[in-house]
């Protein structure tokens, strides 16, 4: 007999090794804490920020192509694989993306924050070169999945909107750079929209039902209605989409906003009964901050419809993008990832061994438990700054938001000290009978 | 800490009850999500309690051996039949004190046979 895991080449080829999604979950954890710091720069801007160079915008894209684009890239190849029945493809493809994208992330952020329009121009052609392959890598995976229809179609959702992404993305650096491509409103509106509710939201949404009815042990929700809700999504982008290109906008973006409330009430019922129908019912604050992200999933809906009917509120631009950006997204997959790391590092360590360590001794609680109040406090405060019109308060709200994300980081790295000492001891024994 | 939630087993009609074989999976998981018949075929033998959880879509599998774990209150090994290595049970078997061991299958099977540690 032999120990689990380490016997078929075949079934643990569909783990990365786990240097390579750690590495993506590693810069992630960097750019997390580095997002708050340039917003802490940024902070006289922030209260009124709506678009333009500056630190605000540098802090806005570490949020979203240092975090949760970096997050994305590491989980969805880790995951997809496992949750789809087929082996890793490549393993050098996705270092070498690591290697392209983060200092891609780093020239595109400085670039913004520095106001040098060809820094952010070299780092965006190496972000755009690395999102390209990575998707190459998603869509060789979605093409092999086996079963899992619903989390599939929501990989191909997503797939599509990276490459709007994209090509906004290039329309918006080329502006900066004084060659219009497309109408800057119009690829901003595309942008946003496909960004955050698009490529982050459907994968977030997506991976959701493995994850969630995973840690709670509950079994996989109804496909169909998984399947509906990206529909319904879907819709709302392309109607979105129209809109943005001028299609009647007011009229046509209330509706989208009524579609995707849909689409976003189908998804949370079902994660609400997997959650009330799984065996694990204490999830702990991992699953308080997913559930605050979820609620602001919502509140980003609302503040959307007060922006497409020019509600009299100071700020509201700002605000929407911080439910959406900070509130939901960020919050969601902080939840999330600080409840996939140790669950990884044990399911990695388990390779070749009798007994893996568990997720809880891997894990670090205290840092936890400063991160997830700076957390909440930091958005508290930056919502107050924007209500407020208050520099000062969103400069105290950052500072907040940078301890709880160090605080991360010592979770972080007191992980991988475990991992490594946790593995070390396997290294120098015998191996497994085989 | 987490906490579990007690589960009473129910074991489905089985004919190979007894055969010392396992047979082809019972229907794949309930869509609905209701647990109260966790999906998964369940026999007890000379070895152990077996449960053949092969087609099932993840997390389908993890549920089934977790629950039938959970329920198992000796040293009763669990003989897991699987068309894949399980990679998300190891961290939950971990965090019950379990270890798992593969063990001789049929031809495109996974055998596990799971004990307290």
């Amino acid at each position: 007999m032999m120990a689990a895991g380490a016997f078929l080449g075949g079934a643990t080829s569909r783990l990365l090794p786990a240097s390579i999604p750690f590495r993506f979950f590693g810069a992630a954890v960097a750019y997390h804490l580095l997002a708050w710091l340039a917003l802490l720069a940024g902070a006289q801007w922030f209260p009124r920020f709506e678009a333009g160079l500056g630190w605000p915008l540098a802090a806005l894209h570490l949020v979203t192509l240092g975090v949760l684009v970096m997050t994305a890239i590491g989980a969805s190849l880790q995951l997809l694989p496992v949750a789809t029945r087929q082996a890793v493809r490549s393993t050098r493809w996705p270092a070498a993306i690591w290697w392209l994208y983060t200092p891609g992330v780093a020239a595109v952020a400085l670039g913004m924050g520095a106001v040098l329009p060809w820094l952010m121009a070299v780092g965006a052609a190496a972000v755009v070169l690395a999102l390209l392959a990575y998707a190459a890598l998603l869509a060789g995976n979605l093409r092999g999945a086996r079963g899992m229809p619903g989390v599939v179609v929501h990989g191909w959702a997503a797939w599509v909107c990276l490459l709007v992404v994209l090509a906004t993305a290039l329309a918006l650096a080329l502006f900066w750079l004084g060659v219009p491509l497309l109408d800057r409103a119009t690829a901003l509106a595309l942008h946003v929209a496909f960004a955050a509710y698009g490529f982050m939201g459907l994968l977030a949404l997506g991976l959701s039902y493995i994850l969630v009815p995973m840690f709670a042990l509950s079994a996989a929700p109804d496909e169909r209605l998984a399947i509906a809700s990206c529909g319904l999504a879907v819709a709302a982008l392309a109607l979105a989409a129209l809109a943005a290109f001028g299609v009647a906008p007011q009229a046509l973006r209330v509706f989208v906003i009524a579609v995707a409330g849909a689409a976003v009430a189908l998804h949370l019922w079902q994660m609400r009964e997997a959650l009330r129908k799984g065996m694990r019912r204490e999830l702990g604050r991992s699953f308080t901050l997913v559930r605050v992200g979820w609620t602001m999933l919502a509140c980003s809906l609302v503040a959307a419809l007060g922006v497409v009917l020019d509600a009299p509120l100071g700020g509201l631009v700002t605000l929407f993008g911080l439910l959406l950006i900070v509130g939901w997204l960020l919050t969601f997959l902080l939840g999330i990832l600080q409840r996939i790391l140790p669950f990884l590092a044990s399911m990695h360590l388990a390779r070749g061994s009798k007994r893996p360590p568990t997720p809880s001794s891997l894990s670090a609680e205290r840092p936890l438990v400063v991160h997830f109040s700076c957390h909440l406090a930091a958005v508290a405060g930056l919502a107050l700054a924007v209500v407020a019109e208050s520099p000062p308060i969103a400069a105290l709200a950052a500072g907040v938001g940078a301890l709880g994300a160090a605080a991360f980081g010592v979770f972080f790295v007191t992980l991988q000290r475990r991992m490594r000492a946790s593995a070390r001891p396997r290294q120098t024994a015998a191996p497994p009978v085989a | 800490m987490m906490q579990i939630r007690s589960a009473a087993v129910e074991y489905p009609a089985d004919p190979g009850a007894g055969a010392g074989t396992t047979s082809p999976c019972a229907a794949p998981g309930t869509a609905s999500g209701d647990l109260r018949s966790p999906p998964g075929k369940r026999w007890r033998d000379a070895d152990g309690e077996h449960i053949d959880v092969r087609g099932l879509a993840p997390p389908g599998p993890l549920v089934a051996i977790v629950r039938l774990i959970e329920s198992v209150a000796d040293a009763t090994p669990v003989i897991v039949h699987h068309d894949r290595d399980p990679v998300l049970l190891y961290p939950e078997l971990a965090e019950r004190g379990w270890v798992a061991e593969t063990i001789a299958g049929e031809a495109g099977e996974v055998r596990l046979k799971l004990q307290k540690g």
